[in-house]
């Protein structure tokens, strides 16, 4: 009897155990947010994504002498278009400050639903993208970013260091009427080698559309 | 004469009937305040002023936000199933031109309770709301009756997952 009882031990522990642990795993519908830390070095610099031109890159092809700035960015979102008409002027003081600039559709989930690669690539041509923007293909890099909305806003140093997370501008609604032009202030920074101050900041936009 | 006037009073009593049937059985009404302009600040009030009466869950979407609008109609039947214990507080991120689309919203689905209007900058809005919260939409917070947050997320949830976090305060 005794020997019976220690023989179903055997069996019931591991169930016991095990679904203590299930106890700990997040429920449906729930998903961390772990942004990228500042001064954390950036994830999967050497995974190809396919740009809507059809090249394929890499970030460190992006990246130039003084840094990379990549924006999870996508074509169904309403903030995104709000934004968009300050995407090209970003662009250009990237340029000026030596920094390369990339633009990332995490969307996966939605590749059937306004975010294929030919959205994309109508989107590029109606809003005349003045920098790449490529497919994150099955959410990698937004997931190894910590990304977790568009816009989303990741900029990094000539060492591929992250320097400022967050958002573009406090008004998503009007350029006009920014007060606190964020993005633009740490690309200055960045350029002129001076510290960025803030480093993070937060803005509302829509939740990456995860794959299923 | 007086059948006239039988017939008048009769024809009256007919007219008010629905009306009073109407008033006797409806709903409670659609408050004044369906949707209410909040600072930052007001929202913390309001979600404190619940402390020690009910649990709260905060939901904060938009008309243009599609797992948002998902999900709406499950928030709703949450708070019809567990109106004891559960305070629904609905916050609206969409654009002010928006702000009528989102009260014709609140009414299609019946909600008659008050719910709020973002108002102001982003980043004190969301710092106000949660400190782990990124920004993404939807976002979802459940504070149990003592104040402390039970859970929080970013995504989309199903009826399911909203009722476990009720049940877990």
């Amino acid at each position: 009897m005794r020997v019976m009882t220690k023989k179903r031990l055997w069996y019931v522990i591991p169930i016991i155990l095990g679904m203590s642990l299930l106890a700990f795993l997040p429920i449906k519908g729930e998903k961390a947010s772990d942004e990228l830390e500042i001064g954390a070095k950036i994830p999967f610099a050497d995974l190809k994504v396919e740009e809507v031109s059809g090249q394929m890159l890499t970030l460190k092809e992006v990246a130039r002498e003084k840094g990379l700035l990549v924006n999870f960015s996508c074509n169904t979102c309403p903030w995104v278009a709000r934004w968009e008409d300050r995407y090209n002027p970003i662009a250009k003081l990237a340029k000026e400050n030596k920094i390369g600039m990339i633009a990332l559709n995490p969307n996966s989930g939605y590749r059937n639903r306004g975010e294929s690669m030919k959205d994309m690539q109508e989107r590029a041509r109606k809003s005349n993208y003045q920098f790449y923007y490529a497919l994150d293909k099955d959410s990698r890099l937004a997931q190894a970013f910590g990304a977790t909305h568009t816009p989303h806003i990741f900029l990094f140093d000539g060492d591929l260091k992250l320097v400022y997370r967050g958002a573009i501008d406090d008004n998503a609604s009007s350029a006009k009427n920014v007060e606190q032009p964020y993005l633009k202030n740490a690309i200055k920074a960045l350029g002129a080698g001076v510290e960025i101050n803030p480093k993070t900041t937060k803005s509302l936009g829509c939740t990456i559309k995860w794959p299923a | 004469m007086q059948n006239f006037y039988s017939l008048l009073r009769f024809l009256l009593f007919l007219v008010l009937l629905p009306v009073g049937s109407e008033f006797l059985h409806a709903r409670p009404a659609v408050p004044d305040t369906l949707l209410k302009d909040a600072s930052p600040a007001d929202l913390k009030d309001v979600i404190n002023s619940y402390r020690d009466k009910k649990a709260v869950l905060v939901n904060v979407w938009a008309t243009w936000c599609v797992p948002c609008v998902e999900e709406f109609p499950e928030i709703v039947k949450l708070q019809r199933a567990y109106p004891d214990q559960l305070q629904v507080i609905f916050i609206s991120a969409d654009f002010t031109e928006s702000r009528d689309r989102a009260l014709n919203f609140l009414k299609e689905h019946k909600v008659d309770w008050t719910t709020y209007f973002k108002t102001g900058k982003d980043q004190p809005f969301i710092e106000a709301i949660s400190k782990k919260w990124s920004g993404a939409l939807p976002f979802s917070q459940v504070i149990s009756k003592d104040g402390s947050v039970v859970g929080s997320w970013e995504q989309k949830a199903d009826y399911e997952t909203f009722e476990h976090y009720i049940k877990k305060q």
